[in-house]
């Protein structure tokens, strides 16, 4: 079964969340801390990562600049959430190594479809490796 | 006082005639009484004494009296002119009395002179600094300002305003407003501005633009009027914008949200059944995803908003790096690279930024060496600034953005300056693993050209005595030559034969003022003549088919020499042909040239009647006027000797008596019908 870590600071979104991605057949972990995530990142090992931007502590674009200097996690599929949804955010996560992006409020369809079709890329890629 | 012949002439009447008439009463008596001796010898003492008398006072009056007082009148004529005047004839005779006085008042009137010699020197001075502190004031302001009189002639106008006016002829000192800004309302509004010098605002559509006036009334003037203009254009067409959207995006969250709670609401009474259950979670999840698609728009409109009417304007990427390069520390070395680009940034705040930023890039990345690179991206620009070495962390370009730009605490933070553009920062290696950048996104501007190149500044941009001439409604006839607004033009033409086809291939014009010749008001323009130009022309003018193939036709050309010429009088050095060569097309056009015309040849040749030679280039040499290399015959520079030439015959009109328009336009047809 295919994991997914959920790291948001809004409990009422993590539990959405944590419900779609199980419903879609996920095994699900949160964090509403980046620390914790990047703590979490390392123990679940999780084959995606849904990473909001505004966390308390470290924000989520450092949270991926970590991960991605990490050569494990360096293809870790990664999404972002952001409820600005300014561009220059969207451009920066990108630039730093994000895969997705995703501006709230959003479609759980669309979320659903993005995350199975990176998890399937992943292990695609896997196997092609 | 009497002339010292009158004086003479009396003197000796009266003289003569005691003696005259002593003699014949001497005779007269003598034969009636005819006395002998003492008696006769006394007889005619008595008849003549009078005669005697009148001699004996006259010489002494003269000496004393009347030769002193004329010579204090000649020196008290030339002092009257000049304290120092040669003292040639002091007071002598019965005036010498009068020498200390006279001695005081001359020294009086010579320590007078000095002062209000000084005072006029000073004066010319403090008005000669505050004319240049104005002017430097009026180049720097950005503002577009017009200064017009109670008759709205333009007395000043500011680079700010050329510039926004730059393809107008109808700029220029003098010009009517009406001609540059042709609104009703506008002349309407100057007419009723408050005397109290408070303002007026106005938005008048001009050509394809809105510009916001702003109308006041100058204090203590005689009602000139200041008018300031905003090209608001892009303001009004920002607001419709997004009114629109806004107006319409409103009504439908408003919808989405009721229909959201409604739902809502009727799921949570917990009496609906299955089928009424699934049909609202439809609804609500249709709702949900509308809601999420309009927060979406609205988001982006408030963006675009937000960098649309911030303090953001087009800015040149060459004219940024041109103002950073010299503001940097020595030891910085900044290389600009890649192809320059506009940008919206908000200048001074971003150069403060850039210049903080490579302080600190220095400090952390131990280098002195940097490029900038402006990059066109989507909807936006890049600016990076490149090093050799390693990507900077995300932490500590979040500690920078928390820095102020000064060490004042008011001063705002590097992430201030970044947020006002919309904007953020981060770092990045380049695929080369060599170099690495930061990258600040920023607005990009819809222009694509680069700048034009700047407009030097006209040497004349004021001249507050336009304001003395007569109001432009009274007779023209009786302004006096140097008072008139003239036109200066000549021709050149495919040849010489107007009536059998012959057409006018360039126009060239320059204004006199108040008998000064402006230099950067001219009017130069090649114009097509839709027919083959002869060889034998272009010898004389040098101008070829090639060379006026891409110049619009005639028809073009002539609304906008109309529209440059205005209220002017129009000169020419034969007039005859070049009115005919214009007012051949003019008629077609319903475009008319009405004004009064003057002829520098009819007027010379009523000048200087026994004179051979009144050709231009006869005249030149003769007022020794000289074309500057390659300008005789072209349009404009033929215009321009025919005004130099104007302008020396005008002290020798004015020496014949040829004071006004009138005057000269009779001396000219006195010519004409002598010929």
């Amino acid at each position: 079964m295919a994991k997914v870590l959920v790291v948001d600071d809004e409990p009422n979104i993590v539990l959405s969340l944590e419900f779609l991605m199980q419903q879609a057949g996920f095994e699900v972990k949160t964090a509403e801390e980046g620390e914790t995530a990047l703590e979490l990142v390392a123990s679940f090992q999780p084959d995606l990562l849904l990473l909001d931007i505004s966390l308390p502590g470290i924000s989520g674009f450092e949270v991926l600049e970590t991960l991605r200097e990490q050569d494990e996690f360096k293809r870790l599929p990664i999404i972002m959430l952001t409820a600005h949804g300014r561009e220059v955010e969207k451009e920066k996560g990108l630039a730093l190594g994000a895969d997705d992006y995703i501006t709230k409020p959003f479609s759980t369809r669309q979320l659903v479809d993005k995350v199975t079709a990176l998890i399937q890329e992943k292990d695609n890629n896997n196997q092609g490796a | 006082m009497p002339h010292r012949q009158k004086l003479l002439g009396l003197w000796m009447l009266l003289t003569g005639s005691s003696i005259f008439l002593g003699l014949l009463s001497g005779l007269w008596l003598e034969s009636q009484l005819q006395p002998e001796g003492f008696a006769r010898l006394l007889l005619w003492f008595f008849c003549l004494s009078a005669g005697l008398l009148l001699i004996l006072i006259g010489l002494p009056l003269e000496v004393q009296l009347f030769r002193p007082l004329r010579h204090l009148q000649v020196q008290l004529a030339r002092l009257a002119g000049n304290p120092d005047a040669q003292n040639d004839f002091p007071p002598e005779g019965w005036l010498t009395v009068l020498q200390p006085d006279l001695e005081r008042l001359r020294q009086g009137w010579r320590n007078d002179r000095a002062l209000l010699g000084e005072a006029k020197i000073q004066g010319a001075k403090d008005a000669a600094r505050i004319r240049q502190e104005l002017e430097a004031l009026l180049q720097v302001l950005k503002v577009p300002l017009l200064l017009c009189d109670r008759h709205q002639r333009l007395l000043l106008f500011n680079p700010a305003a050329e510039q926004l006016f730059a393809k107008n002829p109808a700029l220029g000192l003098g010009r009517r407003l009406e001609e540059l800004l042709p609104a009703p309302s506008l002349s309407d509004a100057l007419h009723q501005l408050p005397k109290d010098g408070s303002p007026r605002q106005l938005l008048l559509p001009h050509e394809d633009r809105w510009f916001l006036c702003d109308l006041r009334q100058v204090l203590a003037s005689q009602g000139e009027a200041l008018v300031t203009l905003e090209d608001a254009t892009e303001r009004q067409q920002t607001d419709q914008r997004w009114r629109k959207p806004l107006g319409s995006l409103l009504p439908a969250l408003r919808g989405h949200a009721a229909n959201l709670a409604t739902a809502g609401e009727v799921l949570s009474s917990g009496n609906t059944g299955p089928e009424l259950n699934n049909r609202l979670q439809t609804a609500m999840h249709q709702d949900s995803q509308a809601l999420s698609g309009l927060i979406s728009e609205l988001a982006q409109l408030l963006e675009n908003l937000h960098l649309e009417q911030g303090q953001l304007s087009d800015t040149w990427s060459n004219d940024l790096w041109q103002a950073l390069l010299p503001s940097l520390d020595q030891q910085l070395q900044l290389t600009p690279i890649g192809i320059p680009v506009w940008l919206r940034a908000d200048s001074p705040s971003l150069l403060a930024l850039l210049q903080r930023l490579l302080t600190q890039l220095q400090e952390a990345t131990g280098q002195t060496s940097f490029e900038s690179e402006i990059q066109l991206g989507n909807n936006r620009v890049y600016l990076d600034l490149i090093w050799k070495g390693e990507p900077l962390s995300l932490s500590l370009l979040q500690e920078w953005q928390e820095m102020t730009l000064a060490d004042e605490d008011m001063s705002p933070r590097m992430g201030d300056i970044l947020r006002r553009h919309s904007s953020d920062w981060w770092s990045l290696q380049d695929a080369d693993g060599v170099y690495a950048r930061l990258r600040i996104p920023l607005p990009a501007a819809k222009r694509v050209y680069p700048p034009p190149p700047a407009i030097e500044s006209r040497p004349e941009f004021h001249d507050f005595s336009i304001a003395d001439l007569p109001a432009p409604t009274d007779e023209l006839g009786q302004l006096r030559l140097n008072q008139l607004e003239m036109v200066v033009f000549d021709t050149e033409t495919t040849g010489l034969e107007l009536r059998k086809g012959d057409k006018v291939i360039s126009i060239g014009a320059c204004r006199l003022l108040k008998g000064r010749l402006l230099a950067q008001e001219v009017f130069d323009q090649k114009v097509n003549p839709n027919r083959p130009i002869p060889p034998a022309s272009t010898r004389i003018h040098g101008l070829t088919d090639a060379d006026v193939e891409k110049s619009p036709p005639l028809k073009v050309v002539l609304p906008r020499f109309r529209e440059f010429v205005g209220n002017g009088i129009l000169v020419a050095h034969n007039a005859a042909f070049d009115l005919l060569a214009i007012n051949l097309e003019a008629a077609e056009l319903d475009i008319e040239f009405n004004m009064p015309v003057l002829d520098t040849l009819l007027l010379s040749r009523g000048l200087d009647k026994n004179l051979e030679g009144h050709g231009l280039d006869n005249l030149a040499e003769r007022f020794e006027l000289t074309f500057p290399p390659g300008t005789r015959h072209t349009a404009l520079g033929d215009a321009r000797v025919t005004a130099e030439l104007l302008l020396a015959l005008l002290p020798r009109l004015e020496a014949r008596g040829i004071h006004t328009l009138k005057d000269a336009l009779e001396l000219q047809k006195a010519q004409v019908e002598a010929s």
